[in-house]
């Protein structure tokens, strides 16, 4: 009762000079402060460091003012509106009132997100948008007020003010919950369909570079970080001047230094403050549930182990098996574009290839430019001479299977030059020590397999120099098991 | 359709069977036989189909209009190839299966599961629980329970538990990866067999070699790329219908051979006919099939000349693939194979020989594993143990086998049955039986894969302590067959074909997890 018995009582014209010198006065103070947030903003922007003082405590409650002046602003159009039909004229007169309201909050709520700002250890594009955003919305309402009632008249103007201030208001509060609650909260939870039908991209995975889904950061710490550090600690906001996002900055760490030191578990302040208990100061993901026992034992294991990024999801001795395998199995997406563009420079002689040679020459998968020839399928009908028209596209091959067939040692520089070998398969050909002696320079070389051939233990120590050799199937030739040979072959040897 | 085809051969005034059947005579038979109201006929038909044509691809919805996320995986291929390599959606780990099926369902229990609690509590009285809500194929009232038959013990590195049934086995164990939490909701074996092999319990469905051959096509065209092997006994109760390819093209159905004699019936040239004469007949044929094709333009008749041309072809491929007095008497001996006779341990034999060839799925089945105890035959202690020794010795040289040529790098091997079999003991009638014997369990079975990128020397989920449910990660057989695809490098949900209005798959409609756990 108190309030709209008042509001009459203020638009009523009393004495217009006395009125003019209050109101110039009162103007002219508040911009006071808009200037002082202008400048903080310019001259102390926040720098990515957390600063636990009164600063912080005053700004946390930035979220809890902020509404009111965005309220209070966008209440003016809907007052400037409406008041045009005579009925409803009388509002009209508030709007000076809702102005002022909407300045004094925003500048308040302007300068406790300076605090928050500048003492919550946040840096990067979205805060400074946010910042200028708010700074600017304050000079708006400071500026529509201030044009006073005549000006406010100029119709056009000042419509673009206003609608320039409803933008202004929509984008920094976008900005602002992309701060709080993450880049893409508006579309994360966006139904497929509409999805689709909007040509929203679904990049809930895609912002963050993907790591090789067959290493242990890959398939088991990224998918972590990516759901629950990076944001805060991602490409739009990195608090503490940390980014987990890649694996080079979660090891470049933040601004008090690495925070992952490989092998020591204890010494790794991410390990530390992911298992504080969740009301400590240092806790992390602050403001949030604590990680699972899972994953702490994920990064646990991870730390232990090097905290490598090419380490084999496997390859942690000892471990559960539930945290060595890969949790879910991703598809890969084909694009056929992409595989066209990465075969261009083989396509024809390979299409020429399978012309001439049917059904024995493969792409590896649908993707992929790589190679598969399995001549074992011609049997006797496939030699040296054969084999010399894969020339052209040695080099794409990875996996030969010339089992069975009439190929020889003269074919040794041939299968030489398929550099990118990593399964190669001579089971019952009469190639001997000649071809393999050939083969030092195979480096991706895993499986070799020359099981029924005159092969003698003089390639052993050739073979122990092949760095990715994992298999050497020697079974049926002169080489016998249990028979001396370099240490680095032991466990490789199957007959 | 036939009726006017039967019409279109009645004008044809040459008798083939009279004439050598030379391409000149029947493309001259077919001129002479071609009216003024074939012209006419063609020419306003003809009209008529290119206009509608260019309607019809307004009118068919392709696959991106449809609002398929991605572009749907291309499967098309010439149609006189349609067995042709095909690259696999992404890089696999596998190259070929060798699916061995035991029919009947081979009781986990004697076997695989060791379950010192239920030895403990043999022959006593099943506890309710167990009965409420079950159905049950044979038992009724309350069942006893039956302990293991066999003693188990643990084998080679990986320290898995194994009976004493199955010493070969045994030796390979750790190449071996057991999932013993398997399920199915089929408890009567036909509808099971086809769930385990076609993805679906009913009539008509590809099966699962049919799906793969598809996919992949096969790297040897003188040879079939899916090819069923019986170890003689008796048929699946599935029947042909666990190779069959379904609504898929029926090329790509399985074909079955014979481990012995002719492996595939009249496959061979009649005495008197030489192979130079049967390439002139086929070759008329051929034209004869494609006027057809061309006539009418269904995809069968295609697929018609494609098996009469890999037939031929297969004449002198075939036979040599599957003659195994080839092989010395030491792989006999590993083996236990014996030239001559329809066996497991021949078909075994047979396997490596078609997998060496480049045969993509090769499918065989033994029988007699449905060890309820009614007679001797079906005993636990008696006909199960020839079943397992019938097996056991070949299934263990397969895997050491593929192993030493470096095979089992990429052909994947599956041993199982349809479903599991019951901790209680059968009391069909609610009486005591003469013989030992268990009931079916759909609810818990193992079966286990090695090679071809399976995590080799593993066991996955768990049973309870009667082996009776499961408590930890439960696979159903969608998820096997996802599994199994993926290593193949399909995701399940993109090998599919459309028919009767919907994208099918192996995987049917359910969703189907990758057991990620089992992967290498």
């Amino acid at each position: 009762m108190n309030v709209s018995s008042r509001i009459p009582d203020n638009s009523q014209p009393s004495s217009n000079q006395g009125r003019f010198l209050v109101r110039f006065r009162l103007g002219f103070a508040l911009l006071a402060p808009v200037l002082v947030v202008v400048m903080l903003v310019a001259v102390f922007p926040p720098d990515g460091n957390e600063r636990a003082n009164w600063f912080q405590f005053i700004g946390r409650f930035h979220p809890l003012v902020v509404h009111f002046p965005i309220a209070f602003f966008l209440l003016v159009p809907i007052l400037e509106i409406v008041g045009r039909s005579g009925r409803f004229a009388h509002l009209r007169l508030s709007v000076d009132f809702v102005l002022a309201l909407a300045t004094i909050g925003g500048t308040t709520a302007a300068i406790l997100g300076w605090c928050l700002g500048r003492s919550g250890g946040y840096s990067g594009r979205l805060i400074t948008q946010h910042m200028w955003g708010g700074v600017a919305l304050c000079l708006v309402c400071w500026g529509c007020w201030r044009m006073g009632t005549r000006w406010r008249k100029l119709g056009a103007a000042y419509a673009m003010v206003l609608a320039l201030g409803t933008g202004l208001v929509a984008w920094t509060g976008y900005r602002g919950g992309q701060l709080s609650l993450g880049p893409n909260h508006l579309t994360e939870q966006m139904p497929t369909g509409l999805r689709n039908l909007l040509g929203v991209k679904d990049d809930r995975e895609a912002s963050v570079p993907i790591a090789d889904p067959n290493t242990f950061y890959g398939a088991r710490i990224q998918p972590i970080l990516s759901a629950r550090c990076i944001s805060c600690h991602g490409a739009d906001k990195h608090k503490g001047n940390l980014r987990l996002d890649s694996y080079r900055a979660s090891m470049r760490g933040g601004k008090d230094g690495p925070v992952i030191q490989a092998g020591n578990i204890q010494g790794s302040d991410l390990f530390r403050r992911i298992t504080l208990p969740a009301g400590h100061d240092d806790f992390m993901p602050k403001g949030k549930s604590p990680l699972s026992v899972d994953q702490v034992k994920a990064i646990e294991l991870w730390i232990g182990a090097g905290a490598s990024d090419t380490l084999a999801v496997g390859g942690i001795k000892n471990a559960p098996p539930a945290f060595t395998a890969p949790a879910e199995v991703k598809f890969e997406e084909i694009d056929p574009a992409a595989a066209v563009k990465l075969r261009a420079a083989i396509g024809p002689a390979v299409a020429q290839l399978q012309r001439q040679f049917p059904s024995i020459l493969e792409y590896d998968s649908r993707s992929s430019a790589d190679l598969r020839l399995n001549a074992s399928t011609l049997g006797s009908k496939f030699g040296d001479r054969e084999l010399d028209a894969f020339a052209a596209v040695a080099g794409h091959i990875i996996a030969a299977d010339f089992s069975r067939t009439a190929v020889t040692d003269h074919s040794a520089a041939a299968i030489a030059t398929m550099k990118r070998l990593r399964v190669l398969r001579l089971i019952d050909t009469g190639v001997t020590d000649e071809t393999l002696l050939h083969l030092g320079n195979l480096a991706e070389l895993e499986s070799l397999d020359v099981y029924g051939t005159q092969v003698t233990p003089a390639v052993l120590p050739m073979m122990a120099k092949l760095p990715r050799l994992a298999h050497f199937y020697a079974g049926q030739t002169r080489i016998r098991p249990g028979g001396s040979m370099p240490d680095s072959l032991s466990g490789k040897l199957v007959f | 359709m036939s009726d006017s085809a039967s019409a279109m051969r009645s004008r044809i005034p040459v008798d083939l069977e009279v004439t050598s059947g030379s391409r000149t005579e029947v493309k001259r038979a077919l001129l002479q036989a071609q009216t003024r109201r074939h012209f006419l006929r063609s020419l306003g038909g003809g009209l008529g189909t290119v206009f509608l044509g260019t309607l019809a691809s307004n009118l068919v919805p392709s696959a991106k209009a449809a609002g398929s996320e991605t572009a749907a995986l291309d499967f098309s291929r010439d149609p006189g190839t349609p067995l042709s390599p095909l690259p696999p959606q992404f890089p696999a780990k596998a190259r070929r299966v060798i699916y061995l099926h035991m029919a009947g369902a081979p009781s986990q229990l004697e076997l695989f599961e060791h379950k010192p609690e239920l030895k403990r509590l043999d022959g006593q009285d099943c506890p309710a629980s167990f009965l409420a809500g079950k159905r049950f194929a044979f038992i009724s009232g309350v069942p006893k329970l039956l302990g293991s038959q066999y003693p188990f013990h643990q084998a080679g590195q990986s320290g898995q538990w194994i009976s004493d049934r199955l010493p070969h086995i045994e030796k390979q164990v750790d190449d071996i990866c057991f999932i013993r939490s398997m399920r199915t909701d089929q408890f009567n074996h036909a509808p099971a067999q086809l769930l385990v092999q076609t993805g679906n319990p009913r009539l008509g469905y590809a099966s699962f070699g049919s799906w793969v051959v598809y996919g992949l096509g096969t790297e040897n065209q003188n040879l079939p790329g899916f090819i069923v092997l019986l170890s003689g006994g008796k048929t699946p109760d599935g029947g042909k219908q666990l190779w069959s390819s379904g609504f898929l093209p029926s090329v790509y159905q399985g074909v079955q051979c014979r481990s012995h004699g002719e492996p595939v019936l009249y496959l061979d040239n009649p005495q008197g006919v030489s192979r130079e004469l049967r390439r002139n007949m086929l070759d008329t044929i051929d034209d004869i099939n494609q006027q057809t094709y061309a006539a009418f333009g269904n995809p069968e008749t295609v697929t018609r000349i494609a098996q009469y041309e890999m037939a031929f072809r297969m004449q002198m491929d075939a036979t040599d693939a599957m003659d195994i007095r080839k092989e010395p008497d030491s792989v006999h001996a590993q083996y236990g194979s014996k030239p001559g006779e329809a066996s497991f341990a021949n078909n075994c034999l047979v396997a490596r020989r078609l997998a060496e060839r480049g045969v993509r799925f090769i499918q065989l089945y033994h029988w007699g594993w449905d060890s309820h105890g009614a007679d001797a035959k079906e005993a636990l202690n008696i006909g199960f143990n020839d079943r397992c020794r019938e097996v056991d010795q070949p299934t263990g040289a397969l895997l050491a086998d593929l192993r030493s040529r470096g095979l089992l790098e990429d052909t994947l091997v599956v041993w199982g049955g349809e479903f599991g079999r019951t901790p209680m003991r059968e009391n069909r009638g609610g009486q005591e039986m003469k013989y030992v014997g268990r009931d079916h369990n759909p609810g818990a079975f193992t079966i286990w894969l090695a090679g071809g990128g399976v995590r080799a020397g593993i066991a996955h989920g768990e049973t309870d302590d009667m082996g009776y449910e499961i408590v930890k990660d439960p696979v159903e057989i969608r998820d096997l067959h996802a599994t199994m695809l993926y290593l193949l490098g399909f995701d399940h949900h993109k090998l599919n074909f459309r028919f009767q209005g919907l994208e099918q798959k192996l995987t049917s409609v359910k969703p189907a997890r990758v057991v990620a756990e089992i992967l290498a």
